[in-house]
């Protein structure tokens, strides 16, 4: 059975100036992947994920999505985002803006659909997320959870094909880090392909099909989550999984 | 409250200053006297030439340059200057006025009154100079000059316009500095005076209707020369140095320079009722106040949206460039604008704007010094908004960018809202900035708040009531403004705040 692949990134490098934080990395996304992507600080994780959508521009290589190499300088990358989602740690909602129009904005700005239709599927996933109450409240009114939930629900108001998720929990107080492993699950489970950098190795082993532990400018070590949580094969993996537990 | 009592009692320190005690007789009787003393002259003109001679010399006589003769006067009555060098048919007008001054007998040689027009324009000169010789033959002149010089007090006007002028011909226009009785002044809120009527005599032989420019003494030849006005009359004597530049008309009238001292008398020092009588009452003179005013605001608001669209623009190809690399061009081009207008004086600029870059357009001084104000507000507002910009937090971008929404689409709906509420206060304070620096269109002779209370000022010889009357205004709008501006912040922050479900 071949899967449609979704992402592939060919031989890219990443630097900052003299700095090379990602050497000749190679891999590919499937449709329906959930990848968690783990490592130590300052491993490039971050840095990986933000070039997926061209936040950050690769030093060398290719990243195609499906079969745009959208390092290209003609790419047109307003057009890609549109498919890929992100979501940040620090939530990035738009502070000027309701709840309600930080979803419906890109959806409607973008030419995707009308602001009715705009509306009306926001209202759906805001019902899902069990936060109808909050469309007309601004940003500043709700807690970490919530903005993490509403982050969501905004970037899949764009139909995303794969949704990057750079540790979005991290930024939460620990009571509420369940209520987005949970909708993040729920995604999981309705076929959403997902990339998460996660320090949450519970949420890794239990819902991804794929784990990443990046360190050495690397993909170090790549498999499931049993092959890599159970079975390390690097020393260095070895001591990271020792030091987390 | 408290800015009330502040108000209130800087106001009464204000009136001891202003009431300051009397100044003693000039130690001036004759020309020998003038070495080592303070000269006051209008400069420019032939008083400034003869007084500029003794300065510098070992006696350490030294020349204080005024831009109008009122206030050379006004120097003269407070001790400022010990004597004043201005031409005789003012210095009468003045000592008529102010009872602690006299002429000393001595006088300078006698010189020649003409019209100055640009070299070149020869067909003008000698339409002029045609209808100034029958405007003699026929008696007109001398009967203008009549009315103006006199013992008494000057009433109306002594020529009137012949019937059934069509001024099929256009415009004549002339510039003058209405402040120097009788040739030229302010007078229920117009120019009139021996030069005024004379000028408008000339300009209905021609069939034209005259337009009377205000304007400093030392613009008026600049203005001629450069097209601004096609005729200077302000008592300008014909000199040497001025002919290299310009053309004079034939001459119209004599005068001579003369001496003005104090003479130990006490002015009479008005009432406060005879104070408001005369800087308010007497001759209609709110008007220039009512006329300034409107003018100040009409340049600040046109001024604020100028500086408000060139400030947006530069901020975002500035904050574009900075956060993507593009638009290198631009870039450079607003990094230009903004090294040079916060690099140089806004009134230089203004004058630049006036008599360089609209030197021979007909174009409204209120739009040229709007123009002139909100470009150079435009810098302010730019370098506001961009540290703005700058300072959100890049997740504020890259949650825009990530959803696909383009770099513009980003601008408009994300940052530009929220910098311009982070930026709310500093842009206030920066038009707060801007209504004050208008202060400075007089100096294209536009007749804005501080220009009325300058021309009440050299009307009556008062500085208290004036500049305080002025000061108050100023004060009152920045305080609405200032007011307003605090009420739409705090709307701005409620929205954010408020559910509403
Ligand atoms: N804009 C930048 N300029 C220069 N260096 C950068 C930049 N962004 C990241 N780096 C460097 O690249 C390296 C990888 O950073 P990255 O943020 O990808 O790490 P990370 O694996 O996400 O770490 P963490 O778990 O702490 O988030 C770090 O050494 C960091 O200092
Ligand atoms: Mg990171």
């Amino acid at each position: 059975m071949t899967k449609e692949c979704i992402i592939k990134v060919e031989n890219m490098t990443k630097s900052f100036g003299t700095d090379v934080v990602l050497k000749d990395i190679n891999t590919e996304i499937y449709k329906g992947d959930i990848i968690a992507i783990i490592g130590p600080s300052g491993c490039g994780k971050s840095t990986f994920i933000r070039t997926l959508n061209l936040l950050e521009q690769p030093t060398a290589g290719a990243i195609y999505v499906h079969d745009v190499d959208i390092t290209h300088k003609k790419a047109d990358i307003n057009k890609i985002r549109q498919k890929v989602g992100m979501v940040f740690q620090h939530f990035n909602l738009f502070p000027n803006l309701t709840i309600l129009d930080n979803i419906t904005l890109a959806p409607v700005k973008t030419g995707q659909m009308s602001q009715e239709e705009a509306e009306k599927k926001a209202m759906e996933l805001l019902e899902r997320v069990g936060l109808i109450d909050k469309a007309r409240a601004y940003p500043d009114t709700l807690s970490g959870g919530q903005k993490q939930r509403i982050a969501i629900v905004r970037a899949l108001a764009m139909n995303p094909e794969i949704l990057l998720f750079d540790e979005p929990t991290s930024a939460l107080d620990p009571e509420m880090v369940g209520e987005v492993l949970s909708l993040m699950k729920d995604l999981a489970k309705d076929g959403m392909t997902m990339v998460v950098v996660t320090h949450e190795m519970g949420f890794a082993r239990e819902v991804a099909n794929r784990v990443m532990f990046f360190d050495e400018q690397i993909i170090k070590e790549e498999g499931t989550p049993e092959e890599v949580f159970d079975n390390p094969k690097s020393e260095r993996l070895q001591n990271f999984l020792s030091c987390i537990k | 409250m408290k800015k009330k009592l502040g108000l209130i009692i800087t106001l009464l320190v204000l009136t001891l200053v202003g009431c300051g005690s009397n100044v003693g007789a000039s130690d001036v009787h004759s020309v020998d006297d003038l070495e080592g003393k303070k000269i006051g002259v209008q400069i420019g003109t032939v008083g400034d030439t003869y007084a500029s001679d003794y300065e510098g010399d070992e006696a350490g006589t030294v020349v204080e340059r005024y831009s109008k003769g009122n206030d050379a006067i006004s120097s003269l009555k407070n001790g400022k200057v010990d004597c004043v060098i201005i031409d005789e048919q003012p210095a009468k007008e003045f000592i008529k006025r102010n009872s602690d001054l006299s002429i000393l007998d001595e006088e300078f040689t006698l010189e020649e009154y003409a019209i100055v027009i640009a070299k070149g324009n020869d067909s003008l000169e000698e339409d002029v100079n045609k209808a100034l010789a029958e405007l003699i033959a026929d008696g007109t002149l001398d009967m203008i000059i009549d009315h103006y010089i006199t013992d008494g007090e000057v009433e109306g006007l002594a020529y009137t316009s012949p019937e059934g002028l069509d001024y099929a011909n256009g415009e004549l226009v002339m510039a003058t500095n209405a402040a120097f009785p009788p040739y030229e002044y302010y007078a229920n809120n117009s120019i009139v005076g021996i030069d005024a009527e004379m000028a408008r005599a000339i300009a209905d032989k021609l069939n034209k209707k005259l337009v009377i420019e205000d304007m400093e003494f030392d613009s008026i030849i600049t203005a001629v020369q450069g097209g601004k006005a096609d005729l200077g009359v302000a008592g300008m004597t014909i000199t040497e140095d001025r002919l290299k530049n310009i053309n004079f008309s034939d001459p119209y009238t004599t005068s001579k320079q003369v001496i003005i001292v104090r003479n130990g008398e006490s002015g009479a020092v008005a009432s406060i009722k005879d104070s408001i009588y005369q800087c308010f009452i007497e001759d209609n003179r709110y008007q220039y106040l009512v006329q300034g005013l409107w003018n100040t605001i009409l340049i600040s608001l046109i001024a604020v949206l100028i500086g408000v669209v060139i400030g947006f623009f530069v901020a975002v190809v500035r904050a574009t460039h900075d956060k993507t690399g593009n638009l290198k061009l631009l870039n450079a081009l607003c990094h230009v604008y903004l090294t040079i207008i916060r690099g140089t004086p806004a009134m230089i600029q203004l004058l630049i704007i006036y008599y360089v870059i609209f030197a021979s357009t007909n174009i409204s001084k209120v739009a040229v010094a709007a123009l002139a104000f909100g470009i150079n507000s435009g810098a302010y507002v730019a370098e506001i908004l961009r540290g703005g910009i700058m300072s959100l937090d890049q997740g504020q971008f890259e949650g825009a960018r990530s959803l696909g929404l383009t770099h513009g689409q980003t601008m408009r709906y994300i940052i530009l809202p929220q910098t311009f509420k982070n930026t709310l206060p500093a842009l206030a304070n920066e038009f707060i900035v801007l209504i004050k620096e208008t202060a400075i269109s007089g100096y294209i002779g536009l007749q804005d708040l501080t220009m009325a209370g300058n021309i009440i000022r050299s009307n009556t010889y008062q500085a208290f009531l004036p500049l305080i009357t002025v000061a108050v205004v100023y004060l009152i709008i920045v305080m609405f403004l200032s007011a307003g501006v605090q009420k739409l912040e705090k709307n701005l922050k409620k929205n954010e705040r408020h559910v509403y479900d």
